[in-house]
């Protein structure tokens, strides 16, 4: 069962933080703050920090992957983990970054 | 190419832009097909080679870095954020962004007709016919008093929805006055077939004589 | 004792009754993966008898072959047939005929949870053919989008056929998928580790967790939409606080995943059969196992590209254009790995080789046309055209039906034992492959020429008039070539004519049993010590008949099996199956009158079907256990394990685990559509907000404090011998208190007819009132079973599966009341 869990934690995680950013920015367009921060909007900010946590778990997740203690033993589990683990961190970078380049509630 | 290009006319065909638009998306298009052609006549090559009698055999782990790394992972990773970024790049130009010669008429949807109404002339309404001025941008904000029905005129601009409770707002422009044929594209009973409208875009003149006229 | 002997006294214990009245009580995987199959392929039959008749109406310009009315009927119950009723059936039938032999066991987990899975099938699939054969069947599009399929605009029972014929045939979607989950998890052959195991078992792993994540939010939106036609509770009427594009949200949250529930099976059965066919092994087995999983978790963050046109802000749709263009890579990894496979074997141009190639042409088709309408503009454009029902077309029947049909090819000699005799798969292949192309490729055209999807009927100036005719001509000849499998498949079944033993010359365990496989796969469970079993050693099928290997005696007269460990496949616990039995199909025949009662508006009879069904469930899993211990039983080989009824986590355990991850599903997609309605919905906030009341959170608190404590000293004092009664007793006193709380609580709710927010706070009450009641029977029964003598410190296994849904209990009530009370705490 652990195995299967650190097969399926990365990409899972990407689900949960995918959701949470597309219910944020949903929150974040039906309420308005109208403020600014640095040039850029209230709103691209904190979508900006989230992108930037779920980047965050994702390495750390990914070096936990890797790592003796909490990584699986040699063998097939550690191979597919550790590629899931990847899919994990790809996913969040390739589809969160909308999240810097596109209007934020047009 | 100009053979396939005139054989793309119609009145309601994605493909005959009328604006830029559906210019935008139909350019689009032709990218992507040109793009999918040479992907399927890549894998139908590959497919055919692998019968050809007398190859050398190789060894897995060379195979696993060239079929999957390379063919599997690497190229269509290239080629698809490529893809996405000329679409959100193409989407952006297609949002109804702020700007000063903007028409705003409304759209409301019901089984099985279309009510205009136009900012311009405060009152009016026109009924499955939609007049818009020619060569300006118009926002037209949709909505429906039944059920989800989608405003479309395919050589104008993609669709969108007219949602209960909602109101959603689409940007279109027609290059030169005309008329263009509209449709509802989303399925609403039995009267579906029938439920569509039309649009006339107007020369500057025509459009001041449009909304000057007293009803 | 010899193998013919062994063969015999097997077989006595193992096959179901003789005759027709078999079916009816039978158990066995082998049966009922037939059946499902066969059933599926009849409603295959008359999904396709309605495309015909959608492409006769379409052959010409305004045509009047069927009117609006009846073609809405022909379209919707064409795509409810072929999604509902054919493919996730069939999927579920090659699942369970094939996964038990592939693995090296004799059974699937819960033997008569898969005939009631079957049964439930059966008969929801029956309402729905009647609806059809009266004229009365679902007419609003197979993904029923209200307010048009609400009552206003739906008044007749048209719609109610849907939302609760597919919601009965959807349990035996979730029970199979219970039930594979398990089975593949713990029921494999010994020495079978995961990273052994047929690369089959991980394509239906991987589906089955996705059908429990993905079902229930379906489930969740044709309940709260039969709520609403049924009692006037508006969850979907934007002008009392509801929003129809909830349902959007929940039918597309199933809906995505759905695409790839269907093709990843399909794409197992390719990994299955393209490396026989090229006498090679899979190119890349982790990598495909990689691509498959992340396969499957992506396709969950899609289901928005299905709304790119509902008026979702740009970076909204940003998010799912890009997750849907990062979902082509993982389906690039296998495509490449299956061309790599045939590059690195010798590919024999074998009948199942050609259904494979034609998967391939048609299926990186509607891959390429996928991507495209992943791309937002150009989906504005195509979106609810033709070119979107090519699309789907090139995708489900190039991703579905051709590698459905190799594998048909594949394992008919293993089901029927005979060989092919008459050449007609060949003419097929050539019929359907140029059929469906003619049919579907020109339709791309037509839709980007503006021909929307669901017309009835179109004008000769639309200029569509000679691509729908060809179109329409296509389709003759794909049915035409269909027939003729029909035909093969039959003249194979009648015409004697035996095949040798493993005529692909395969690796994969399936191919150790006798032709056809006896009902018990195994005369003895095989030590496995790689992924090509039957490579290692060609001697292995003699061996297994002869009774070498694990539970090779048949002495005691019990259908047997083990369970082995999850990573590494040693055998753990020894079970002992049910035999044949009725109870599944009295069981499914309640639980239809469970939902006729609520189609036919007799809702007097729903309690009284409900008290019916907990009665037979009752029964069920009485008829489990032992009165006395048994110890350690020897499983051959000088091996000892305990069995299921003396372990801590018995199977029971297991199912009510992942059954609970369904459930989970359905309450978080509850608390999904709640948060929706109050941010999104126009008709909010409500009149007003409830505030938290003191009486309903002390009753919790000491309702969960008695439940949880109760238990847990129920299975303590058990554990050192004595007797748990006095912990079941605090636990069901407990459990009365969480249902007083939430009685209290929906007392104080708003009236549900009047606004969404009081209908969702009534859902959100009865959902932890449904699971009192379970809470509570599971304790009566374990008092029961104690008098009776079913319990030891030995026999724990009873008192695994109670703790679990009472922990289940107690979380899901805290949520409800912190979710109903938090927006009057923020106003």
């Amino acid at each position: 069962m652990r195995d299967l869990l650190r097969i399926l934690v990365s990409p899972f995680v990407w689900l949960a933080a995918f959701s949470a950013v597309y219910g944020l920015h949903g929150i974040l367009c039906e309420i308005d703050l109208g403020a600014t921060f640095a040039g850029a909007s209230w709103r691209r900010l904190s979508l900006a920090i989230a992108f930037s946590l779920a980047i965050l778990v994702q390495v750390v997740l990914l070096m936990m992957l890797h790592s003796d203690r909490f990584g699986a033993a040699p063998g097939f589990s550690r191979a597919v983990s550790r590629a899931s683990g990847w899919v994990g961190l790809v996913a969040v970078l390739w589809t969160l970054f909308p999240v810097l380049t596109t209007t934020t509630c047009g | 190419m100009a053979a396939v290009v005139s054989g793309c006319a119609g009145p309601l065909s994605t493909l005959d832009p009328g604006g830029p638009a559906t210019r935008t998306i139909a350019n689009l298009w032709w990218v992507m097909l040109l793009g999918a052609m040479a992907i399927f006549a890549l894998v139908v090559a590959l497919l055919a080679l692998a019968f050809r009698s007398g190859r050398a055999p190789r060894t897995q782990v060379a195979s696993e870095r060239v079929w999957i790394v390379g063919l599997g992972l690497a190229f269509p990773a290239a080629v698809l954020l490529s893809l996405l970024a000329y679409g959100l790049w193409a989407g952006e130009r297609l949002l109804p962004r702020e700007a000063a010669d903007v028409a705003r008429v409304h759209a409301q949807a019901e089984r099985w007709s279309w009510t205009f109404s136009y900012d311009d002339a405060p009152g009016r309404t026109t009924t499955d016919i939609l007049h818009i001025p020619a060569s300006r941008p118009v926002d037209v904000a949709i909505t429906t008093t039944d059920v989800i029905h989608s405003f479309w005129v395919p050589r104008l601009a993609g669709k969108l929805d007219a949602i209960p409770g909602h109101v959603n707002v689409l940007r279109l422009e027609a290059d030169v006055a005309g008329t263009y044929a509209g449709l509802s594209a989303e399925y609403s009973g039995p009267g579906y077939d029938r439920h569509s409208f039309t649009v006339i875009a107007h020369t500057p003149d025509s459009w001041r004589a449009f909304l000057e006229v007293d009803e | 004792m010899n193998a013919l002997a062994r063969h015999r006294r097997l077989t006595a214990i193992w096959s179901s009754n003789p005759g027709w009245k078999g079916w009816f009580s039978t158990v066995n995987h082998n049966d009922l993966g037939l059946m499902f199959l066969v059933t599926a392929f009849f409603y295959f039959l008359i999904g396709g008898v309605l495309a015909m008749l959608i492409r006769a109406q379409l052959a010409t310009p305004r045509s009047a072959f069927a009117g609006p009315e009846i073609y809405g009927q022909l379209f919707t119950m064409h795509g409810v047939i072929m999604m509902f009723l054919f493919a996730i059936p069939a999927i579920e039938g090659l699942a369970i005929y094939l996964l038990p032999k592939m693995l090296g066991t004799r059974d699937m987990a819960y033997p008569r949870l898969t005939a009631y899975g079957y049964w439930c099938y059966f008969f929801g699939g029956a309402m729905l053919l009647v609806s059809l054969l009266f004229g009365i069947a679902p007419d609003s599009g197979w993904f029923m989008y209200p307010p048009l399929t609400g009552r206003i605009y739906s008044p007749g029972i048209n719609t109610d056929f849907w939302l609760i014929g597919i919601t009965f045939v959807e349990i035996s979607a979730i029970c199979a998928a219970v039930e594979l989950t398990v089975s593949i998890l713990r029921y494999r052959a010994p020495g079978m580790s995961l990273g052994r195991m047929p690369i089959f078992a991980w394509y239906i792993l991987v589906v089955a967790l996705m059908i429990l994540t993905g079902f229930p939010p379906l489930i969740l939106g044709s309940i709260l939409l039969e709520l609403e036609r049924a009692f006037g509770m508006p969850f979907f009427q934007v002008e009392l606080g509801g929003d129809s594009l909830l349902w959007q949200h929940l039918f597309w949250l199933f809906g995505h995943p759905e695409v790839y529930i269907i093709f990843l099976p399909a794409a197992g059965v390719i990994s299955t059969i393209l490396p026989v066919m090229s006498s090679t092994t899979l190119l890349g087995y982790r990598w495909v196992v990689a691509a498959t999983v992340a396969l499957a978790i992506l396709s969950f963050g899609l289901w928005v590209h299905h709304m790119f046109t509902t008026g979702i802000p740009h970076m909204g749709l940003a998010f799912f254009s890009a997750a849907s263009t990062l979902v082509a890579v993982p389906t690039a990894v296998q495509v490449f790995a299956w061309i790599g496979t045939m590059w690195k074997g010798t590919p024999r141009l074998l009948l199942p080789m050609l259904y494979i190639l034609g998967f391939f042409v048609t299926f990186v088709i509607g891959g390429l046309t996928g991507v495209m309408v992943a791309v937002v503009p150009f989906d504005w454009q195509v979106h609810d055209t033709a070119f979107v029902t090519a699309h789907l077309h090139y995708v489900l029947f190039g991703g579905f039906v051709f590698p459905l049909l190799a594998g048909l090819y594949y394992w008919l000699p293993l089901a029927t034992g005979r060989k092919r005799y008459f050449r007609l798969g060949q003419v097929a292949f050539a019929l359907i492959f140029v059929g469906f192309h003619v049919t579907f490729l020109a339709m791309h055209w037509v839709g980007l020429m503006g021909q929307r999807r669901r017309i009835s009927t179109y004008g000769p100036e639309d200029g569509w008039t000679a691509i729908n005719l060809i179109s329409s001509i296509g389709g003759f000849v794909l049915a035409f070539g269909l027939v003729i499998v029909l035909l093969e498949v039959v003249l194979n079944v009648i015409v004697r004519h035996r095949s040798l033993r493993n005529p692909w010359r395969s690796g994969t365990l399936e191919w150790a049993t006798t032709m056809p496989a006896p009902a018990y796969n195994f005369a003895s469970l095989p030590q496995v010590n790689s992924r090509e079993p039957l490579w290692d050693d060609p001697n292995l099928p003699t061996r297994i008949a002869r009774g070498e290997f694990y539970l090779g005696d048949p002495a005691n007269g019990q259908r047997e099996t083990l369970i082995v460990d999850i990573a590494t496949g040693t055998p753990q616990q020894h079970v002992v199956y049910p035999n044949n039995t009725r109870l599944p199909i009295c069981m499914a025949a309640v639980t239809g009158i469970f939902f006729l009662s609520i189609l036919l508006k007799v809702f007097w009879l729903a309690p009284f079907a409900m008290v019916g069904v907990a009665t037979l469930a009752m029964r069920w899993a009485w008829t489990l256990g032992s009165k006395k211990d048994l110890g350690d039983q020897p499983i051959g080989r000088g091996v000892l394990v305990p069995n299921i009824a003396e372990v801590d986590r018995p199977p029971g355990w297991w199912g009510s685990a992942f059954l609970l991850v369904a459930n989970a599903t359905l309450f978080g997609s509850l608390l999904f559509g709640y948060a929706f309605l109050w941010t999104i919905a126009p008709g909010w906030p409500p009149p007003f907000f409830v505030t938290p009341s003191a009486l309903v959170l002390i009753t919790a608190i000491i309702g969960m404090a008695a439940a949880v404590a109760g238990i847990g000293h129920a299975v303590s004092s058990n554990r050192r011998g004595a007797k748990p009664v006095a912990g079941l007793l605090i636990a069901l006193a407990g459990i009365a208190a969480l249902g007083v709380s939430l009685l209290a609580f929906l007392t104080m709710a708003p009236s549900p007819t009047s606004h969404a927010y009081g209908a969702t706070l009534w859902v959100l009450g009865s959902y932890g009132l449904v699971h009192v009641l379970v809470a509570a029977l599971m304790l009566v029964f374990l008092l029961l079973r104690q008098q009776a003598g079913y319990m030891s410190s030995q026999r724990r296994a009873e008192l695994a599966v109670a703790p679990l849904w009472i922990g289940y209990l107690c979380v899901t009530t805290a949520l409800i009341l912190f979710c109903a009370y938090l927006p009057g705490m923020v106003a």
